[in-house]
This record gives C-alpha cells, sequence and structure tokens, in this order.
C-alpha cells in the first residue's frame, strides 16, 4: 500500500560542510524518478523526525567528519525508541575507512558509499530492495 | 522491503495525535486517491476549521525561508500548524529534489509543527493534486493553522486562490517595473505583498505595487498591505504577521471567509468529477485511436477540430434518472 514514488531524505549530520557528495547523489536519485527530501545539516533528532514526518523509505547520511559510528548508533537507537526498526533503509556515504564497512553494515546500515562510488550502484541498490 | 499500512490501525493512532499515523495517511492519500473516502469517513463527527494560510512566489524568492519565519512566531503563540511545501516533479524522470524543508530546520522538532514536503507530480498551477486532501487531513488533526507554499511559480500559476483564506505573494528587488505589475495573473491575487531580501533593496517595488493598488478596486473592502522582509533575519517578519491577523479578522467578520470556503470545495468538487470523467474517457477513447488521429493531424493540421470531433460521434453521455 506503501507504493507510489520512492521517497529519500538526504541528510549531513552535524555542522560537517562537505555537500557536493549528498547533493550529487540527490540529483541521481531525483534523474532516477524518485522523489529526494534534501534535509541538509540535521542533528539526529531532526533526522528521524524529518523522516518521520516525510514518510520517507530511505534514510541517506552524507558523513565526512569521522563520526559514522557514533552517529548512525545513536540514529538507530532513537528509531528504535519510536519503534520504527526496520521501517527505513539506512544508506550511509562519504570519506568512510573500508575497514569499517562490514562494522556499519552489522548495526543495520543497508548499504556503504565510499569515494569513488558510481550513482548508478546507489539507484539499483535502492530500487532492487524498495518494491514499489 | 515494503510496507504495508493498515488504515484502520493509523485512523485509530491519527486520533491519539500521533504524527506517524498522520505522515502515513498523508502517502495513502497523495498515492492512492481513491482511498480517501475509506479515511474521511472516519471524520464526519470533527466540525474543527484551521485558518489556512497560502504563499506563493516565484523560485528563489525566500518562500520556505519566510513559512519557517511565520511558523516561528505562530508556534510562539502556541499554535499548532501543518505545512505543506510543493516543489516541482521533473517532466522527464518523474523525480523530484524537494528542498523546502531544510529551510525550516530551525522549527523542525516544535512538538506543534508537522512540515511535509510534496512533488507536484505532474498537476498545473503550482500544487498538487494532494494538497486540498491534505489540508483535510490537517484539519482533522486539529492543526490551528496550515501554510501551503507553492511551487515556484510564474504569472499564471495561480490555483493557490482556490484553497488559502489569506494569500501573501511573495516578491524580491528587481522583480520588475509599472508595466509588470499592471499583468493579470499572480500579481493579482495577493491578500498581502512581501518584498523579501529587504537587505537588497526593494523599496521601489513596493512603490510599484502602491501604484498598481491605487487603480485596482477592492470589492471585498480590503486593500492589500505591502510589507517588506528579510526572512533569514527576522526583520519585517512581525508586520508580516500582524498583517495576516487583520485580514483574518477582515475576512471573518465579513462574509468573505464562507465565500473563500465556498471557493475552495467547489474548486475540489469540480476536480474530482473531472477526475471521473477522464477515467470514463480513457475507457472509452484508447491509446491507439490517439495515435491515430496524432498521424492524421500531422497530413493535414487544420484538420484537429474535426478528428476529435468525429471521435466522439458515436460517444453519448447520459444520466440515469436517480428514481
Amino acid at each position: 500500500m506503501a507504493d507510489g514514488k520512492i521517497r529519500v531524505l538526504m541528510s549531513k549530520p552535524g555542522i560537517d560542510g562537505h555537500w557536493r557528495g549528498g547533493i550529487v547523489i540527490s540529483r541521481a536519485l531525483r534523474d532516477a524518478g524518485m522523489e529526494l527530501i534534501f534535509g541538509g545539516f540535521q542533528n539526529v533528532e531532526q533526522c528521524v523526525e524529518s523522516a518521520i514526518q516525510e514518510d520517507v523509505d530511505v534514510i541517506g547520511l552524507s558523513i565526512h567528519s569521522g563520526a559514522h559510528f557514533a552517529y548512525v548508533k545513536r540514529l538507530l537507537d532513537l528509531i528504535e525508541e519510536k519503534g520504527l526498526t526496520d521501517q527505513f533503509m539506512l544508506l550511509v556515504g562519504g570519506v568512510i575507512p573500508a575497514r569499517d564497512f562490514s562494522e556499519l553494515k552489522k548495526m543495520g546500515v543497508a548499504n556503504v558509499y565510499g569515494p569513488g562510488t558510481m550513482t548508478k550502484d546507489v539507484v539499483e541498490f535502492i530500487k532492487e530492495n524498495i518494491k514499489k | 522491503m515494503r510496507r504495508e499500512y493498515d488504515i484502520d490501525l493509523l485512523i485509530r493512532k491519527f486520533k491519539e495525535k500521533d504524527k506517524i499515523a498522520l505522515a502515513r495517511l498523508i502517502s495513502i492519500i497523495e498515492n492512492h486517491p481513491e482511498k480517501a473516502s475509506d479515511i474521511f469517513k472516519n471524520f464526519n463527527h470533527i466540525k474543527h476549521d484551521s485558518y489556512i494560510i497560502g504563499i506563493t512566489g516565484s523560485p528563489g524568492v525566500g518562500k520556505s525561508t519566510l513559512t519557517g519565519a511565520i511558523a516561528k512566531r505562530l508556534l510562539k503563540e502556541g499554535k499548532s500548524i501543518g505545512v505543506i511545501s510543493v516543489d516541482p516533479t521533473s517532466p522527464f524522470s518523474g523525480g523530484a529534489f524537494l528542498g523546502d524543508r531544510v529551510r525550516m530546520t530551525e522549527v523542525s522538532l516544535d512538538p506543534n509543527i508537522f512540515i511535509r514536503s510534496l512533488a507536484s507530480r505532474g498537476y498545473r498551477g503550482g500544487i498538487s493534486r494532494a494538497v486540498l486532501d491534505i489540508t483535510l487531513l490537517y484539519e482533522a488533526f486539529g492543526m490551528d493553522f496550515i501554510i501551503i507554499e507553492t511551487v515556484g511559480v510564474g504569472q499564471s500559476e495561480f490555483e493557490i486562490y482556490n484553497l488559502a483564506y489569506t494569500i501573501i505573494v511573495v516578491m524580491v528587488p528587481g522583480y520588475g517595473d509599472a508595466i509588470q505589475m499592471q499583468k493579470a495573473g499572480i500579481i493579482e491575487i495577493g491578500d498581502i505583498y512581501d518584498v523579501n531580501k529587504k537587505d537588497l533593496g526593494g523599496a521601489d517595488i513596493a512603490a510599484h505595487i502602491d501604484m498598481m493598488l491605487d487603480d485596482s478596486t477592492f470589492q471585498g473592502g480590503w486593500r492589500p498591505p505591502i510589507v517588506q522582509t528579510n526572512s533569514i533575519t527576522g526583520d519585517g517578519v512581525d508586520e508580516l504577521i500582524e498583517n495576516i491577523w487583520d485580514h483574518k479578522e477582515h475576512i471573518e467578520l465579513s462574509d468573505l471567509l464562507s465565500e473563500k470556503k465556498k471557493i475552495r470545495f467547489a474548486y475540489k468538487i469540480k476536480e474530482l468529477l473531472y477526475y471521473k470523467i477522464d477515467i470514463v474517457l480513457e475507457s472509452l477513447i484508447n491509446q491507439d485511436e490517439l495515435n491515430h488521429i496524432t498521424t492524421k493531424a500531422l497530413e493535414n493540421k487544420f484538420q484537429i477540430y474535426d478528428l476529435v470531433h468525429d471521435l466522439f460521434s458515436d460517444v453519448k453521455f447520459e444520466r440515469k434518472s436517480k428514481s
């Protein structure tokens, strides 16, 4: 029943000012027919509240500050607190060391995208896993 | 991954003022208009009215930031607010980049506000088809105010006129001269004119609007005021709010508000009728036929009226008598 367009929230945790990656991916998702809500700089609470009110399928975090573990953990905790575990697909992109990928996935991140990611890979992953 | 939504459960949660339920009911209504009556039938006993403000203007004039600034002040007065922000859907990909919420981050965690971004999804006139339905959901939720922010519009996209009670037309310095102000359309529909980005000037624009208003007649007895604001610093926003209160009072004390409500529902009813007729039409005329007459039109373009007329020659609309 939740069909229609795939809706994605693009959020930038904290005040890390590296916008470009998030904008490039957002644009690629727009061009792939998705509805992209650009959240910009958000703290954990603002990110989760946006995801709820916009009823998105995917939360994309663009992180370049090195704080990915701390932020992802707080985000997933808050999502659990709201009773929304597994309701959103969580994707993380940015300057994430390859050695951290598997740990992030274990925590509940669906996929991680480092430097050099092809935008089409992100599009395909979302389309394969969100059936609308 | 696919979420299944159970309408009855969502309605129960909605009545407990659950924002997750509100968000999901909006999605259902946006994606499945045919389910709207299943949702709305649960609200028949609710008599609450929200006051609806429309904010419109060209792309980049500051509508979203201004929406955030207005919301901030209304929240301070203890009001609850539902925001609907519309951005355009791409005619090429069907996707959309919704970049209005990002301007309202400051107010986004207040428990008394709910913000929803919508893509226009091919609907014309600067809004999306679901806008009126969502205003009804906000009214059932008990919002004191609803702010509808349109797509960045041009001269002739003024459907917002049918949906909101107080319309703020937002302009910026450099908008145009006295001739530009004489044109029909968007410039005519303001209940309040706001020249935003005050730090860049704009006194000339305010003067041109004033002159344009000098040549207008005001049937409802309301001469639209002109305000200059800086939506980022908040400069002038208090004056804008004062004008919103004045206009609200003006239309509440006269018959204008009930007139505007009538326009709002007449608009929706007509739209629903067209929607039904569209479905009938699609069942009567198939794509092959359309392709066929388009090919014929390429052979002789002056035939287009006749071709359509011929296509309808064996179609007869008739109402069954309700006895």
